[in-house]
Order: C-alpha cells, then sequence, then structure tokens
C-alpha cells in the first residue's frame, strides 16, 4: 500500500508516480492495483457497441469496506462480473493480493479468498437454507472439484454450516427450502454462502435491494459486523445512500463505465462531479 | 439474429477466417470431387442431383425448425412428425379422394400448417420463456403422439401415391438421365426456401416477429400483434415442412418412423448450419445432402485410383450428417454461422 | 434431491429411518416384486419381472445425468450397447487366449465393456457438456445414431448387423430350459431373477451412495443453478463430465443384464426409440426422486405387458365376470395416450412425475390423519 499515501483526494491522484502513461483515466485509484488486496487496471468490457467499462482502475485497500456507487448503467454489475470472472474483460487486467488473476476461470477465484454475492437472489432453490450454506463449505473445503464418492454429504461441512447461518441469523429456517423464504432472508442466505467460501474479499451487488428500512439498517450493520469480525475486504454496489454512507470507509463513483471519484463519504457528498453525474443521469431517465 | 446481415458479408466473414489447415483442406475436396467426376462422370451427375434433392428437402424442413429454435427458444422435436404428416396427407388427397397432384401439393402444406396452429397454440405456447429443454420434452411427447395416430389411420408400413404422369420421364442430361420428377422437387423447393427466406429476412412481416423477440414489449407497444405473428411464423415453419413431405411421399413413400429420422437430420443441419441463422441451415441443408451422396462415389473412385478396396466403405453414407456434424462442432463449436449465447 | 425430511429438529441430523430409507425401499421392492408382477392376477410371468429390474437400473442410471446432474442425455442406448454387445462379442469369439464361451471370456467381456463406456462416455462429455444443454441433447442423439449406424453395418462380422447377435453368446455358467434362465455356479444354481435382483441392488446402492457423497450434491447444485456453482468455486464441468461417465457405467452394466436376459444382442436396444423410451420412462416416473425412474420403468413396461397382451378388460377380475369390454382396438395404440400423458406432465410438473404425484397424495393424506386425530 505505499501508494497509498496522501494522495486519496480526488483529483489530485495523478500526482503518485505510477509508470503507466497510456491514455490515463480520469482518476487514479487511491491504492495502485498492483499492490491492493484487489486491484483493476485499466479494465474494458464492451458488449457489442456498449461500453459498459471503460478503462477503469481501481484498488481496494485490505481491510477496507469500499462502496461502489452511481447511476443505472453505470457498469457497476459489469465491472464485478469481470472481477469475479463471470465475465472476461476485453482489455484490462484484474489483480489479488499483488498477482494478476485476469485469466483464471471463474471456479478458482472462491478459491483463492474472493467471493460474491449477486444482485438477484441466486440460490439453490430446492435445498434447505443449511444444504445451500453447506454445499459452499464443502466445495470451499475440498476444491473445485473432489470425487469424494465414499462418505454421506451428513459429514462435510455441516457444523460450520450451521455456524454460518447463526452468523448472518438464518437459525430458525436452516430446514426451510431456499424457494420459501422470504426476500430479506433469501438475501442473507446469499451472503452466507459468499461468506462459506470463507474468503478474504468480499463483494456484495445490492445486499440490502428490496428490503424494508428495518430489515435494510440491519444487514447493513451485518456487513459492517463481519468486516470487523473477521478482518475482511468488502466492496459494495449499494443504491441505499444511507447505508453507504454510514458504513463504508471510502465511495467510488461509477458513471457511464469511468471512475468519477473516490473518496471517503464526506468528501463524496460534497463533491461536485458527483452530483452532476447523478442529477445528469436522473435527467436521462426522465 | 445474424440474419440481418446480409448473406454474402456473413459468407465472405466465414471465408475471411481462413486457415492454412482449411485451405489444404479445401484442396484435397476439390481434387477428391474431381478425381470422382472423372472416373464416374454418369454416376457422379446422378448422385450429384440426388444430393439436391435430398439436401433441398432437408433445408425445408430445417427451415422451420431454425425459424421456431432462433426466434422463438423452442426446440420443436415434431418437426419431423410435422413433414411426416405432409407426406401422409398428400397420399391422403391423391389415393383416397383421387385428387389430382396439384391440389395434394397445395392442400398438404395447408393441412400440415393447421396442424400447426394447433400444436402452437395448445402447447407451444406455454413453453416461451421456459427452458429450452422443457420444450424439447414436451413436443417430443407431441411427435409420438402423432405418430401413433398415423400408425392408425394409414398403418405400419409405407404408403406412396402414383407419380403424376407427366413427371414421370426422364430428363437427358448428357452423361446421365435424370427423373423429371426430381428436377421438379428442386425447382419447387428452391422457389418456396427463397420466397421464406425472404419473408423473413426482407419483409415487415419478418422484421417485426424478430424484432419481437429482441423486446416484446416494446413491439406491442407499437402495434403489432406478436402472439398472432408468432403464430403465423409457425403456420409457415409446419407448412414448408409439409411441402417437403409432399414432394418426398411421390417418390420414396413414407412411413411413421419419418418423423424421428428427418427431425434428426433437421437438428443435425441447424447444428451445422449455427442455431440462429436461417442462412447457416440453407447451406448447411445442401451441404449434407451432398456429403451423403457424394461421398461414397468420392471413396470408390479413390479405391479405384488407389486400388484399395477398403477405402470404399459399404453404407459410410448413413453416418455422414453425424460425421459432418462432429467434424464441423469439433472446429466450429457454434456450427457454421451460429451465435455465441443461442441456447447455452 | 428433495429427499431431505422437513419434520426434524432445526439443524439436526435426519432420523436413521429418514438416512437409509432408500436402501430399505430397494430391499423391499426386490423381495416383493415378483411374487406380485407374476401372480396370475397381474402378468402371470416370470421374465417380466427381471426385465423390470433391468430397466429400472438403466433408467436410474440414465436419471444420475438427467435428475442430478441436469444434462438431458436423447441417447442413453448407446450406453446400453456398451454392456450388451462387447460381452456378447466376446463370448461369442473368444479373445486372444480366452476361449469362446468361456465364464472368464465373459467377465472380461463384462470388464472391458464397463472400462470402454467409461473412457468414451468421458472422452464424449469432455468434447460436449460445454455446449449448453440443448446440443448436450442433440449430440448424444447423434453420437448414439452414429454407433447405431456403425453397428447395423456388421463391422468385421462381429455385430450381426440387423439381425443382431442371436447364437452363442451365454457365457458357461448360464443354463437355458425351456425359456427359464438360471445361473450355475460353484456348485449352485441360482434363479436368474435373483442373480438380477444382486447386481439390480449393488448397482442401485452404488448409484444412491454416489447421490448421497458430497460429490453427488455437488452435482445436484449443478443441476439446480449451474452460474452459482460456479461462481461458488465449483467446478462444474469436471463434475458434468464425470456424470456423463458414470452415467455411462451403470447403464452399460444394466446392459450386460439385458444381453443374458434376451439371450444375444438385439439391435433395437441401441436404437433412438430405446433412447425415447428412457427419456420418457424417467420423465413420467419423477426426475427428481431417486425412486422416480424406478416407478416410471415399473409403470411402462407394465403398462406395456398389461395393455397389449390383455384385450379384454373384465370386472371384476374373478370367475363371474359381469362387466367384459373389448378394447384391443384401442390399445394397440396406447403410445398415443401415453405421449399425451407425458406432455401433459411436462407442462404442468416435468419434475415430478408419478412417484412426485404419489408423495403429495401421501404427505397430504398423512396431514389429514394428524388433522383427524387432534
Amino acid at each position: 500500500m505505499s501508494h497509498a499515501n496522501e494522495t486519496d483526494e480526488v483529483g489530485h491522484a495523478k500526482s503518485t508516480d505510477r509508470g503507466h502513461d497510456q491514455e490515463p483515466s480520469p482518476i487514479e485509484p487511491a491504492v495502485a492495483p498492483s499492490s491492493a488486496v484487489l486491484g483493476v487496471h485499466e479494465m474494458t468490457r464492451t458488449f457489442g457497441e456498449v461500453l459498459a467499462v471503460d478503462t477503469l482502475s481501481l484498488g481496494i485497500e485490505a481491510g477496507e469496506l469500499r462502496a461502489v456507487i452511481g447511476p443505472n448503467g453505470a457498469g457497476k454489475t459489469t465491472l464485478f462480473n469481470c472481477i469475479m470472472g463471470a465475465l472476461n474483460p476485453t482489455e484490462g487486467s484484474v489483480y489479488l493480493n499483488g498477482s494478476e488473476i485476469t485469466g483464471d476461470a471463474e471456479e478458482q477465484r472462491p478459491h483463492k479468498g474472493m467471493a460474491r454475492s449477486f444482485q438477484s437472489n441466486q440460490l439453490f432453490a430446492d435445498q434447505t437454507v443449511l444444504e445451500n450454506i453447506r454445499l459452499v463449505v464443502q466445495t470451499a473445503r475440498q476444491g473445485a472439484f473432489s470425487m469424494d464418492l465414499f462418505r454421506s454429504h451428513y459429514s462435510v461441512g455441516r457444523e460450520r454450516a450451521i455456524e454460518i447461518a447463526d452468523d448472518v441469523g438464518l437459525t430458525a429456517d436452516l430446514d426451510a427450502e431456499a424457494k420459501n423464504l422470504p426476500h430479506g432472508e433469501q438475501r442473507r442466505l446469499g451472503i452466507a454462502m459468499a461468506l462459506a467460501t470463507d474468503p478474504d474479499v468480499l463483494l456484495l451487488d445490492e445486499p440490502t435491494s428490496g428490503m424494508s428500512p428495518a430489515a435494510t439498517a440491519e444487514t447493513a450493520s451485518l456487513i459492517k459486523e463481519v468486516r470487523d469480525d473477521r478482518g475482511l475486504t468488502v466492496v459494495l454496489i449499494e443504491h441505499d445512500m444511507d447505508v453507504v454512507l454510514s458504513i463504508s470507509d471510502r465511495i467510488t463513483v461509477l458513471n457511464r463505465g469511468e471512475v468519477i471519484a473516490t473518496d471517503s463519504p464526506d468528501a463524496i457528498q460534497g463533491n461536485q462531479a458527483v452530483q452532476d453525474a447523478y442529477l445528469g443521469g436522473m435527467r436521462e431517465e426522465i | 439474429m445474424s440474419s440481418t446481415l446480409d448473406a454474402r458479408t456473413r459468407m465472405q466473414r466465414l471465408l475471411s477466417e481462413r486457415s492454412p489447415a482449411a485451405l489444404l483442406g479445401a484442396l484435397a475436396g476439390v481434387l477428391l470431387l474431381g478425381n470422382a467426376a472423372v472416373q464416374k462422370p454418369g454416376l457422379f451427375i446422378d448422385q450429384a442431383i440426388g444430393g439436391l434433392v435430398y439436401g433441398m428437402i432437408l433445408v425445408m424442413i430445417s427451415l422451420g425448425l431454425a425459424l421456431v429454435l432462433g426466434l422463438m427458444g423452442v426446440v420443436n422435436f415434431a418437426h419431423g412428425a410435422l413433414f411426416m404428416l405432409g407426406g401422409y396427407f398428400t397420399y391422403a388427397t391423391m389415393a383416397s379422394y383421387g385428387l389430382p397432384f396439384w391440389a395434394a401439393l397445395l392442400i398438404a402444406p395447408i393441412g400440415v400448417g393447421i396442424v400447426g396452429i394447433v400444436i402452437e397454440v395448445v402447447v407451444l405456447r406455454r413453453l416461451y420463456g421456459k427452458e429450452p429443454i422443457i420444450g424439447l420434452l414436451a413436443t417430443f411427447g407431441l411427435t409420438l403422439m402423432i405418430e401413433e395416430a398415423a400408425r392408425f389411420v394409414w398403418g405400419a408400413s409405407a404408403v406412396q401415391p402414383a407419380k403424376p404422369e407427366f413427371l414421370t420421364g426422364g430428363t437427358d442430361l448428357i452423361v446421365t438421365q435424370v427423373g423429371t420428377y426430381r428436377l421438379f422437387t428442386v425447382a419447387v423447393s428452391t422457389i418456396s426456401v427463397a420466397g421464406v427466406y425472404y419473408l423473413i429476412t426482407k419483409t415487415d412481416f419478418g422484421l417485426s416477429v424478430r424484432a419481437g423477440v429482441q423486446d416484446g414489449e416494446m413491439t406491442e407497444f407499437v402495434g403489432v400483434n406478436l402472439p398472432l405473428r408468432f403464430t403465423a411464423m409457425f403456420f409457415l415453419g409446419s407448412a414448408i415442412a409439409g411441402l417437403g413431405g409432399a414432394l418426398r411421399v411421390v417418390e420414396f413413400g413414407i412411413d411413421p418412423g419419418a418423423a424421428e429420422e428427418f427431425v434428426l437430420l433437421a437438428f443435425v443441419v441447424v447444428v451445422i448450419g449455427g442455431v440462429g441463422s436461417i442462412f447457416g441451415s440453407v447451406l448447411a441443408g445442401l451441404l449434407v445432402g451432398w456429403a451423403q451422396f457424394l461421398v461414397p462415389v468420392v471413396l470408390s473412385a479413390l479405391a479405384i485410383v488407389t486400388g484399395v478396396s477398403a477405402i470404399n466403405v459399404q453404407g459410410i453414407s448413413d453416418i455422414i450428417p453425424f460425421l459432418v456434424m462432429i467434424v464441423v462442432l469439433l472446429i466450429r463449436p457454434r456450427g457454421l454461422f451460429g451465435e455465441e449465447g443461442l441456447l447455452e | 434431491m428433495s429427499g431431505e425430511s422437513t419434520d426434524r429438529a432445526t439443524g439436526g441430523l435426519p432420523s436413521m429411518f429418514e438416512r437409509y430409507k432408500i436402501p430399505l425401499g430397494l430391499v423391499v421392492l426386490v423381495v416383493a416384486l415378483r411374487p406380485l408382477i407374476t401372480s396370475e392376477m397381474v402378468l402371470g410371468y416370470n421374465a417380466i419381472a427381471s426385465k423390470m429390474l433391468i430397466m429400472m437400473l438403466f433408467v436410474a442410471g440414465f436419471n444420475l445425468l438427467f435428475g442430478y446432474t441436469g444434462l438431458l442425455s436423447f441417447g442413453h442406448a448407446m450406453f446400453l450397447g456398451f454392456g450388451i454387445y462387447i460381452p456378447a462379442i466376446l463370448v461369442l469369439n473368444g479373445a486372444w487366449v480366452l476361449p469362446a464361451g468361456g465364464n472368464i471370456t465373459f467377465l472380461v467381456g463384462v470388464i472391458l465393456a464397463l472400462a470402454a463406456v467409461a473412457v468414451y462416455g468421458y472422452l464424449l462429455g469432455t468434447l460436449i457438456v460445454g455446449m449448453g444443454e440443448i446440443y448436450f441433447a442433440l449430440l448424444t442423439l447423434a453420437f448414439s445414431q452414429a454407433i447405431y449406424f456403425i453397428v447395423l453395418r456388421n463391422p468385421g462380422e462381429l455385430t450381426g448387423g440387423s439381425n443382431g447377435l442371436t447364437q452363442g453368446t451365454l457365457p458357461d455358467f448360464v443354463e437355458q430350459t425351456r425359456g427359464e434362465i438360471a445361473i450355475e455356479a460353484f456348485g449352485l444354481s441360482l434363479d436368474w431373477y435373483w442373480a438380477v435382483a444382486v447386481v439390480f441392488l449393488l448397482g442401485m446402492l452404488a448409484l444412491w451412495q454416489i447421490v448421497r457423497s458430497p460429490f453427488g450434491r455437488s452435482l445436484v447444485a449443478v443441476s439446480e443453478n449451474e452460474q452459482l456453482a460456479r461462481a461458488m468455486g465449483v467446478d462444474t464441468t469436471s463434475y458434468k463430465i464425470w456424470s456423463v461417465t458414470f452415467s455411462g457405467v451403470f447403464s452399460a452394466l444394466a446392459g450386460v443384464l439385458l444381453m443374458i436376459q434376451n439371450s444375444g444382442a438385439a439391435i433395437e436396444n441401441l436404437s433412438v426409440f430405446t433412447s425415447g423410451d428412457t427419456v420418457l420412462m424417467a420423465v413420467l416416473g419423477g426426475v427428481n426422486y431417486f425412486f422416480g425412474p424406478v416407478v416410471g420403468a415399473f409403470s411402462w413396461l407394465f403398462v406395456e405387458d398389461f395393455l397389449t397382451n390383455f384385450e379384454l378388460w373384465q370386472f371384476p377380475l374373478s370367475e363371474v365376470t359381469f362387466v367384459t369390454v373389448d378394447l384391443s382396438d384401442i390399445l394397440v395404440y396406447w403410445q398415443f395416450l401415453l405421449g399425451a400423458l407425458f406432455v401433459v406432465v411436462v407442462l404442468t410438473a416435468p419434475e415430478e412425475g408419478i412417484w412426485g404425484y404419489i408423495r403429495s397424495v401421501a404427505s397430504w393424506l398423512r396431514k389429514r390423519m394428524q388433522q383427524v386425530r387432534a
């Protein structure tokens, strides 16, 4: 993190002594991608003619809770998908703990210490809550593929799964089928499954979407709690500004696939570029 | 849909991806075909026309299959059964009701189209947007029903109406005589395939259905009655398969087993051509037809030249379509003109 | 898949009965099937019971791939064919130093068949699982057709072409007297049904163990939500490939039994119709459940035999008949009704089938009983 120094003010970041002088993206990351826990270096992803992510760079510090915000279509989920390997970036690279993982298969990444939750509820719908979590614990322990044929699945990862369910407050629903859970609990199950991979870096895609204000606050404190307890690095896509401002250490604002600002919550609130982007975005939507 | 692209540009794009291996393969192919043409000119022309006739029939079946698959995302296993019904309807019109061939050529496709509409409205409509596997299973059940119904009405063995008199003769093509009926089949199928291709890629009707697939809500908002147009599209696909059946039954007869035999071949054609590409299906149908008829000639000619009789594998033509498909998929997993992301 | 019980303490292990009810059910099935099915009242002859067990094993092998991994194979007959043809060809011709017809030759043939099908399944899987499930269905169908045509061509006079292999394919330990098969080994004589039952039980228990193992749960994860499974670190491609491999091996095992059952190799067993029937049996039975294929194969063969052999429907089934209906005209076309039933099942509850229906009725009844008692 030597490059982090004092340059995480918006607009001053270019003064960092990084040796890249190709067409620079307007805002350099606060932490150099190659030395951060999670780094994205000049990533571009296109869909046909559409530029979803545009030479974007990002560096997340160890233990940081970083929120990524931006108007709809800013490229937030595409960024996540490219980081996690669900999509291949058209250009650019991804680093985890300083080593490049851009070409790694998607299923290898959880085993290297990064996990995600999805924007829409992605679950093993016909399985119980316990089995959903247990399957992930099993995978984390045994690797991406294991020919473990001679035991019962009851003997693998059950206790750990119950613990994790307890951590996220799903103990009462262990035996319920995932598809029968209320929406809010399904989202929490998504977080539990991501935690079950035992990650260093956790990427959460709108963990509070569709939740009541009370459940939203609960989930926000849950996220902060697991970060503090486990020393995780968390990257969070979130629309609820109360959540973003209350729990994140830094906020990165995306617009049209580019980073337009990265700063502390207080500074972001006063940032002119951010306000323009949001207002502009809203005007387009109207 | 890739068919929005001009056929010529896509051909150029395919050719521009050439590699030394592909060029070598093409050269070898030309040499082998040339050798066969020199060794057995009569048989070669004969088989080339046989392959063309067969290939056009395959194109007529595959077209409807590719339409429903590419546009609506439903794998219609019952499409072979519709082709089979085309043959039976022709037989019924001519043999049971004593109507002339021309009438059958009109009645059979329309009858099959109506059966297609019933299938679309009663079963397929429930499948849009569901997993394609469900559609495959449901239409597989439909195939069994239609097959069994055909067996009930027309019996288990093949039936064949009498060939119309003016098409019974042969036409002299210098090195060989070709049945006039075969030339007639090629003419009718070419015209109908070209017509359907034009309708889908160039007219408002085809464009609106394709737009509807991209964005159903928007198209309905603009005032196009989408379900009706889907049904019309299905009628079209069924009718042309029925016409294929009508053309084939006169020359080869038809039996209930044709349903599964031909839907399988049509799938092979669509997979080779690339799912989602109408143009690909047309090309692949001809490719499969020719491969099936010409490979035995090529092999036997090669056996003559090299003196190794083992090259002349008996009965290889049955597995040719599958071999072609396996080779194409190994080289180009999406088929010749397939699009990434469809049906995955 | 939904075999987990719900009425147990939260997070606790299910009861012993819950955990072992499937092996228990298999034993009950094997013991009860023949007396039940071969009684005069029902079908009245022996061979059908062993054929049912064989087809149950085959369809269960198929369902490891379809129900548990989410891959629909439309060419499963080819795997059956490995088990039918390879031992038959070896027993008929002998192999290397092994004499034709010998018991050892047969056993070598069986091992060779299972090894060959495993290698073939693995290679096929590697080639095609990555292309999406529709491609998988069509490509298995195409590969199966290619194999069918090769066998039909009778290469090297080995496969017998369209006649199949009808003479000299049985090893010495199989004794045939008046159509009844018995196994003669180590001075003991074992009825064919029980010999099949032993292999059936071993095969089904192995399948059950696969399904309940951590490996099997990963297959279920792949079938339920492939995208999520991959994001959680599951190598979905490898699991699919191995599922094809295992499924092929179990199907070939059923093929070996079928070869002895039919005293030879018939090409019909390799045809697209056999593959189609497999799909029908599994879906009608209920692909979501371990016993789905068992129920599906049973119902299918029962209906096929019952309806095509019994042209008169008499009620009640006793000496004095009140109602006699001649069904011969309709029942010949039972496949039409079956197709219709199949379409309805697929459109309404494609994964539940007959067994799912029985289960839901049973659980409804249980609830009612509890209400009445309370």
